[in-house]
């Protein structure tokens, strides 16, 4: 099962607290005397809190993967077990590779020391060694932008600049799994381009990135895969746009559902969000074996911009299946949106009873979208659940355009007379 | 234990760079900074000399110079006892965000007093001098002594902070009882002149640190070897202690991190 290309492995990992310690009542003196004169010699039974109730997750070498979910419902916790924090209650966890957590900023920094003083413990405490430290400083003086105020006191700095030299500590780390707890938004517009830009790198480097964030469009934009926790479980793993559509939809649910937001690890079921849907086996509607023709019949052909095409797709339905929509999108390989429709946008009308099996075929005349990768995604989406399949096909050409899509066009050039008002027609890109 | 050692090997520049911050932290800010190293324990000495020989007019030669002898290695063991205890009960800001072994916190609590200590040795030695008492050879029993009171007062440290996480009242006792330890320790007083047999017998034989103190006494002021078996029975007290201390500190790292 294990592979070891996995950096990190957890399976069915579970993690209580006791529950005095979340309320952050101590064992004092008067709590054992007044549990001592009530007659209870143990605190009471079910005094612990289940934060996570069986994680199992496996986070790829070399990928960036978000964990995303609502307030409280154990990202951190499974950051801080990742991290070895914390210890699992139950289950079994293997890292592989030198972890960096960066889930405080400016850990152990001290307000009387100077910037440059901060720099090396802070760094030591992240696990650096005082050579490495040393070699790394002046890059770190440099990307914290702090100049002359590097030697002056930390508590003099403001607290920009304060996160500022923090950051720059912390991405300066060298470790093969980045741990990472919503801190990229630091300083100024100019300030966290470049620490995207230093996050960039770390992932073209090859480096296993575990992020916690609630900025959804960062784990779209930006990570290869997310894991959505929620209740104490991992609920879904899989495309970033997906993994996001889908808790979207279940956040918009709780919220019309008028679900009441109480601390997830408080609650008997753990406060999971309600189901959107679930996709694959229950769904009414189930597609498979999703692949792009040509109009000949040819599978897998070789596309060009100009190419016809078909994607095709079979279905299998169980009963009425009157709401069902079809959608199709076409997306880059990191899941932006190309281009998206559905049976319901365009009205389109599908049969009242559907067959048991039957295909559906998207027919696109003239492909249009320039050289590269791209993925084709067709859903069948009913209330009873949905159903995806996705494939990703290649198209060459060529011609050195460059953009996304080749709109239909040629280009005319004529002689006009001069006495005459200028006609151009047809030009495409002036 | 061997675990406890090693992490503290493998972390010990971490170490390093925390003891060095707080010795530099300690006086940072204050005019006469570093200085205080040396005018505390200095301030301290006036105040007991004052009080032994003008007041009660003790009869030992040279008593501000036996006195500080003893009083500065007491300063390292209860300076260390009373921050170790909450040194890790009070560093929820690295405890909760970064991993690292735990023992490292109270480990510089206890090097850093060492530092403090061995820096106002110079002190004592001028002091020393002022009395025409010159060091002799008997130094070289010194660092053995030392040795023994950093194994000690380690793992008294490691215990204290170990139970300080789940109970915090420790860290107000332990100042308390500091200061009946350092009254039943013959630090201002020659274990000779308790008059009461038994008493004396208590003193020497219960109190691990009293053959410490005498042991500095001997090699300073005496200028003899300290008696080696009380010594050697302590060093065998102080690893079996540190051995009970890890094996407590391993059982209960686990909920660091969890309870403070």
């Amino acid at each position: 099962m294990q592979e070891p290309l996995d950096a990190i492995v957890m399976r069915d990992v579970v993690k209580s607290f006791r529950k005095r310690t979340i309320r952050g009542e101590y064992t004092t003196f008067k709590s054992e005397l007044l549990r001592w004169l009530r007659g209870k010699r143990q605190p009471k039974e079910g005094g612990l809190i289940t934060a996570l109730r069986g994680i199992t997750l496996n986070i790829p070498r070399g990928k960036t993967v978000a964990i995303i979910g609502r307030n409280g419902s154990g990202k951190s916790t499974l950051l801080k077990l990742i991290t070895g924090i914390y210890a699992p209650t139950s289950g079994h966890m293997e890292i592989n590779g030198r972890i960096s957590a960066l889930l405080d900023l400016g850990a152990g920094f001290h307000p009387d020391f100077s910037g440059r003083e901060n720099i090396l413990i802070n760094g030591i405490i992240l696990g650096m060694s005082r050579a490495e430290v040393r070699e790394r400083m002046d890059d770190i003086i440099a990307f914290s932008e702090l100049g002359e105020f590097i030697d002056e006191p930390v508590r003099t700095y403001s607290s920009g600049m304060y996160m500022r030299l923090a950051f720059a500590v912390a991405t300066h780390v060298d470790p093969d799994i980045l741990i990472v707890d919503e801190i990229l938004a630091v300083g100024d517009e100019h300030f966290s381009k470049k620490s995207m830009a230093k996050m960039t790198e770390f992932k073209k480097r090859g480096k296993t990135i575990v992020l916690v964030t609630h900025d959804l469009s960062t784990v779209e934009r930006w990570c290869d895969e997310a894991a959505w926790i929620d209740g104490g479980y991992i609920r879904r793993v899989g495309r970033p746009s997906e993994v996001v559509a889908e808790y979207k939809q279940a956040i918009a649910l709780a919220e019309a559902q008028s679900v009441v937001f109480t601390p997830p690890a408080l609650t008997e079921d753990g406060g999971a969000l309600p189901q959107v849907n679930v996709p694959g086996a229950e769904a009414p509607v189930r597609l498979s074996g999703l692949k792009l023709v040509s109009p000949s019949g040819e599978v897998a052909p070789k596309l060009t911009p100009e190419s016809s095409v078909e994607a095709c797709v079979d279905f299998s339905a169980q009963g009425l299946c009157e709401d069902l929509v079809f959608e199709v999108s076409l997306q880059t390989l990191e899941g932006r949106a190309l281009y998206e429709t559905s049976t319901r946008v365009e009205s389109v009308s599908l049969p009242k009873e559907l067959p048991a099996s039957g295909r559906v075929r998207f027919v696109l005349q003239r492909l249009g979208l320039l050289a590269g990768t791209y993925v084709c995604e067709v859903t069948a989406r009913t209330k009873g659940g949905v159903s995806r399949e996705t494939c990703t096909f290649v198209v060459s050409s060529s011609v050195a355009e460059r953009g996304v899509f080749r709109p239909v066009h040629h280009w005319v050039v004529e002689t006009v007379p001069v006495s005459v008002a200028p006609v151009l027609a047809g030009v495409g890109h002036p | 234990m061997i675990r406890l050692v090693r992490e503290l090997y493998q972390y010990r520049g971490l170490l390093l760079s925390l003891v060095q911050r707080e010795l530099k932290a300690r006086y940072r800010g204050s005019f006469l900074g570093f200085l205080w190293t040396f005018l505390n324990p200095t301030l301290n000495m006036l105040v007991y000399s004052l009080l032994f020989t003008v007041m009660m007019r003790a009869n030992t030669p040279h008593y501000s110079y036996f006195m500080f002898v003893g009083l500065l290695p007491w300063i390292w063991f209860s300076t260390s006892l009373g921050a170790g205890a909450s040194a890790i009960s009070e560093r929820r800001d690295l405890m909760t965000k970064v991993r690292f072994p735990a023992q490292v916190l109270p480990t510089t609590v206890v090097l850093t007093n060492l530092s403090n200590y061995l820096l106002s040795l110079p002190l004592m030695l001028g002091l020393g001098l002022f009395h025409g008492q010159y060091p002799t050879w008997h130094v070289i029993a010194f660092p053995v002594v030392v040795l023994i009171q950093l194994i000690f007062t380690l793992a008294m440290t490691y215990i204290l902070a170990a139970i300080n996480v789940t109970f915090r009242d420790l860290q107000h006792i332990v100042g308390n009882l500091l200061t009946m330890w350092f009254f039943i320790t013959p630090v201002l007083y020659q274990a000779s002149t308790i008059l009461d047999e038994r008493v004396r017998t208590v003193v020497l034989v219960a109190n691990p640190m009293s053959s410490l103190m005498l042991s500095y006494q001997a090699i300073f002021y005496e200028h003899r070897f300290p008696d080696p078996w009380p010594l050697a029975a302590l060093a065998a007290f102080s690893l079996a202690l540190l051995w009970g201390a890890s094996i407590l500190f391993e059982s209960r790292r686990e909920e660091f991190a969890e309870s403070i």
